[in-house]
């Protein structure tokens, strides 16, 4: 069974993938604490935000902590799978990509297997502080029904992120770029999303719910779980995460193998 | 003067070779506007409809922000901390050493080049429409234009001053993840890019007065719309000049200390 | 029926231009012109099963093009190619299971883990049987001398080991094809010597057909009875290389520094090209006078203050082969 020997085969890649990483144990341990300094210093800016205002768009410090927190474990989960999707061009350029293309086996798998990224463990670290936080604060009551939700959710939010940063890589098979890509489009958009995306105009929610579904990451989730409103929105749409999440990487999947067939026909 | 002829033309290559990399310039624009409204909708959520708050109008606010963002624009236009780092890592900068000029000003120079592409092609004509379509509060008189431009000038060599001191402490570290959020922090928070000092919480405020970050965006946006005057603004000059003396010292110092290295060590 | 056959082979890019000036620069900010390459123009040729065949060109030839349609990693745009009986862009990961590639400047080993990791995870990506996992360890670890390092990570090898292990690892699940890109690339002689006859064995002795990129003339001297030669896209010359051989690289050429330059310099058996200053060019052919008589004979009349003998490269033979042509028709 093809599903089967690649599940396998995922598990060997895989773990040669973290050996590899901890043979530079300190910076591993360095980037560990670069991350949470860095997210640390974004809610820090949010707290300062509302020291005098209160609330942003009637979100208190808390509530904007949690959705944040959010953001951020789902994107952990998305750096140990997806990360490195974004340097394609790299891999383009300097020609190891020809690599993945002359082994037996389906070559988004194989450059999604050559590399899992357990440094992520300063996104886990400083969300779960937060969320335990703002659990206590917030008194959430966390019933079975709302933990099983949460983890759909971030099933979903890695879906989403992993499925953008896949069709970002795509981007590279076209221009012979996609780094740059993540950092001008992805990054400030997903910085957009570590704020109640009420604020922003009609527009931009609209195209963060139907286009670029980021809204499913964290924001529709969080009122959910939060029971606060989204005007504009119907009450019930942070359900759809993980289904948003499945449809959207299916796609990402789908402008990927559009690209590799692209780049068989230019070569670059 | 020939001297200074020489690291022109370190301005007018970065210049012609901006244009090269017109995907960066599409990018850094993009990335910039939605910043832009990013911190546009931040602190129209904010004020919530309030014509001010803590003495500061919505209008003017308003007008700080989009400034501020200008200001970011022209500053990362430069060489970026991690492109200093590359340089550091890869051997280039040791390189330099053997040439016959002096490598903190030869980037600098370069970097003058950069920017001014930048703003022409960019950043200019973008923000004069953004200025004009927005209901903002613009300085009326032309001597506050020049103040603002002055003030944004010396924050830009603070910055640069900083900038490559982070950067040049890769000379001495194996690994540098940390040292890039710290800088990072203060330059987003501490320089008040995103929210004045005078919403901190007043220890927050000591602090970041006392620190050389405020120097870059917080000074010259208040100047800009009109909340430093008077003599106020010599005052704030006398900040800054003090600032980048200091920090050129410094800069002058590690970079003194890294070219030992350099020569000593082989890097 | 051949082992690899390619008919018409061609294959086009466009490739952006460059614009200068000031106003290019703000010009190209808008737009950009593109210009048509075309890399391959028109290839056709057949490899036999255990041939071992140089391919060869300057820079920029169409080499690496080419291995990449024989590969699956590029799709032509016209002609046919067939790889032990496939058409391998179109069926790219069956192609794979037929060939080993070994690229000189790119490993394709995990850079930072134990060498005989990489291996155990190519026996899982090639489903390499155990039993014949093994068999072939044991022969690579014998012919490669694989045994004093595969404990080390590949990071730490040596160039030299560093290609031995990447030769194995593109040979683990016996590909009945061999690819090398620049197998030589950067090594000291006496390794380069090494690989040449771990690549003459693996040959001999698996019957694996070989095809050879390289700018060394030495590998190609050394390994292959027959070369294909191809400049601009195109092909210049096919056949053995021992006609090529006789014809241009018998050619030596004897650069001297001579102390009393204005006294004239008459050699016989060779002839002087070019001369510059105190130095004089002198051609001659090895088979005729060696290099040692034409040095004799100059010291009788000149003192000698530096020499030095330089052997045509590939890349001189090439353009004198383009430059003249391959006169006497020796296409296959």
């Amino acid at each position: 069974m093809a599903v089967a020997k690649y599940i396998g085969l995922y598990f060997k890649l895989v773990s040669a993938g973290i050996r590899a990483q901890l043979q530079y144990r300190f910076a591993f341990v360095m980037r560990i604490v670069g991350m949470v300094t860095a997210y640390t210093g974004t809610a820090v800016t949010m707290w300062v935000m509302l020291y005098q205002f209160q609330t942003l768009g009637d979100w208190n410090f808390y509530e904007m902590l949690f959705l944040f927190a959010l953001s951020i474990l789902s994107w952990g989960f998305c750096i140990i799978l997806f990360f490195h999707f974004r340097s394609l061009d790299t891999y383009i350029l300097n020609g190891t990509f020809d690599r993945f293309l002359v082994r037996p086996i389906n070559p988004f798998f194989h450059f999604m297997a050559m590399k899992f990224d357990v440094a992520s463990f300063g996104q886990f670290l400083f969300s779960i502080i937060a969320f335990v936080w703002v659990s206590l604060e917030l008194q959430i009551d966390w019933s079975i029904g709302k933990i099983l939700f949460l983890l759909a959710v971030i099933v979903g939010g890695v879906l989403i992120q992993g499925g953008l940063l896949v069709i970002i890589s795509a981007f590279a098979f076209w221009t012979t770029k996609s780094e740059q890509f993540y950092w001008v489009a992805m990054y400030p958009a997903r910085n957009l999303t570590y704020y109640p995306l009420v604020i922003y105009p009609k527009f931009i929610q609209w195209v963060t719910a139907f286009v670029i579904p980021f809204g499913f990451v964290n924001y529709f989730p969080t009122t959910v779980i939060l029971e606060k409103e989204t005007p504009f929105f119907p009450d019930y749409i942070g359900y759809f995460s993980p289904v948003v999440g499945v449809i959207f990487f299916v796609i990402s999947y789908l402008i990927w193998m559009l690209g590799l067939r692209r780049y068989k026909s230019t070569g670059s | 003067m020939g001297q200074l002829s020489m690291y022109w033309i370190f301005t007018r290559k970065a210049f012609l070779r901006s244009s090269v990399y017109r995907f960066e310039v599409w990018s850094r624009t993009g990335s910039n506007l939605i910043f832009l409204l990013m911190w546009g909708s931040i602190w129209t959520a904010l004020y919530a409809g309030r014509e001010e708050a803590g003495g500061v109008t919505f209008t003017a606010m308003l007008t700080y922000i989009v400034a501020s963002q200008f200001l970011d624009g022209v500053n990362e236009a430069g060489t970026p901390l991690w492109e200093i780092q590359e340089k550091v890592r890869t051997g280039d900068i040791s390189l330099e050493l053997m040439r016959p000029f002096d490598v903190p000003l030869r980037y600098l120079f370069a970097d003058f080049g950069s920017v001014a592409f930048y703003m022409i092609t960019a950043l200019l004509p973008l923000y004069i429409l953004i200025f004009l379509f927005l209901n903002l509060a613009l300085p009326t008189d032309w001597i506050t234009w020049v103040y603002f431009i002055l003030a944004a000038f010396l924050g830009f060599l603070i910055r640069y001053c900083i900038e490559m001191t982070f950067g040049l402490l890769t000379f001495f570290l194996v690994e540098t993840g940390g040292i890039e959020d710290i800088f990072y922090f203060a330059m987003s928070l501490l320089s008040g890019s995103v929210i004045p000092l005078w919403f901190f919480p007043a220890w927050l405020e000591t602090i970041a007065v006392y620190l050389p970050f405020q120097s870059i965006f917080f000074l010259p946006l208040s100047i800009f719309i009109g909340e430093i005057k008077g003599a106020e603004i010599l005052t704030s000059f006398g900040i800054q000049i003090f600032w980048l003396v200091v920090c050129f010292l410094v800069l002058r110092f590690v970079w003194n200390k890294a070219s030992h290295k350099v020569v000593v060590q082989g890097g | 029926m051949s082992i690899i056959e390619v008919n018409g082979l061609q294959k086009e890019f466009l490739i952006a231009k460059r614009e200068t000036g000031f106003m290019g620069a703000l010009r190209s900010l808008v737009k950009r012109e593109f210009i048509k390459k075309e890399a391959v123009k028109d290839i056709s040729f057949t490899i036999e099963k255990g041939e071992m065949v140089g391919y060869i060109g300057p820079n920029g030839a169409g080499k690496s093009t080419t291995i990449k349609m024989l590969t699956g990693i590029l799709v032509p745009s016209a002609g046919n190619v067939l790889v032990n009986g496939i058409i391998p862009y179109e069926n790219r990961q069956e192609n794979a299971k037929n060939i080993g590639v070994v690229f000189g400047q790119r490993t394709q080993l995990w850079w930072d883990l134990p060498t005989i990791e990489s291996f155990e995870l190519l026996k899982a990506i090639y489903r390499v049987p155990d039993q014949r996992y093994k068999e072939n360890m044991d022969i690579f670890k014998e012919i490669l001398g694989l045994d004093e390092f595969l404990n080390t990570p590949v990071r730490q090898l040596s160039l030299g080991q560093r290609m031995r292990a990447d030769i194995g690892a593109s040979l683990l699940h016996d590909p009945p094809i061999l690819f090398l890109d620049e197998p030589t690339i950067g090594l000291d002689v006496v390794a380069k010597e090494k690989m040449r006859t771990f690549i003459q064995e693996i040959n001999r002795e698996r019957n694996v057909t070989v095809i050879l990129t390289t700018h060394d003339m030495e590998d190609i001297e050394k390994l292959c009875k027959r070369m294909v030669l191809i400049d601009h896209g195109q092909k210049v010359y096919d056949g053995e290389i021992l006609a090529v051989k006789e014809r241009f690289g018998k050619m030596r050429t004897l650069v001297v520094d001579l102390e009393e330059a204005q006294k004239p310099l008459y050699v016989s058996g060779g002839e002087i090209c070019k001369q510059e200053g105190n130095r004089r060019w002198i051609r001659f052919n090895r088979d005729e006078i060696s290099a040692s008589e034409l040095i004799t004979q100059i010291s009788q009349t000149h003192n000698i203050t530096d020499l030095t003998v330089e052997e045509p490269d590939i890349e001189s033979i090439i353009s004198r082969i383009y430059q003249e042509g391959f006169t006497e028709p020796q296409f296959v």
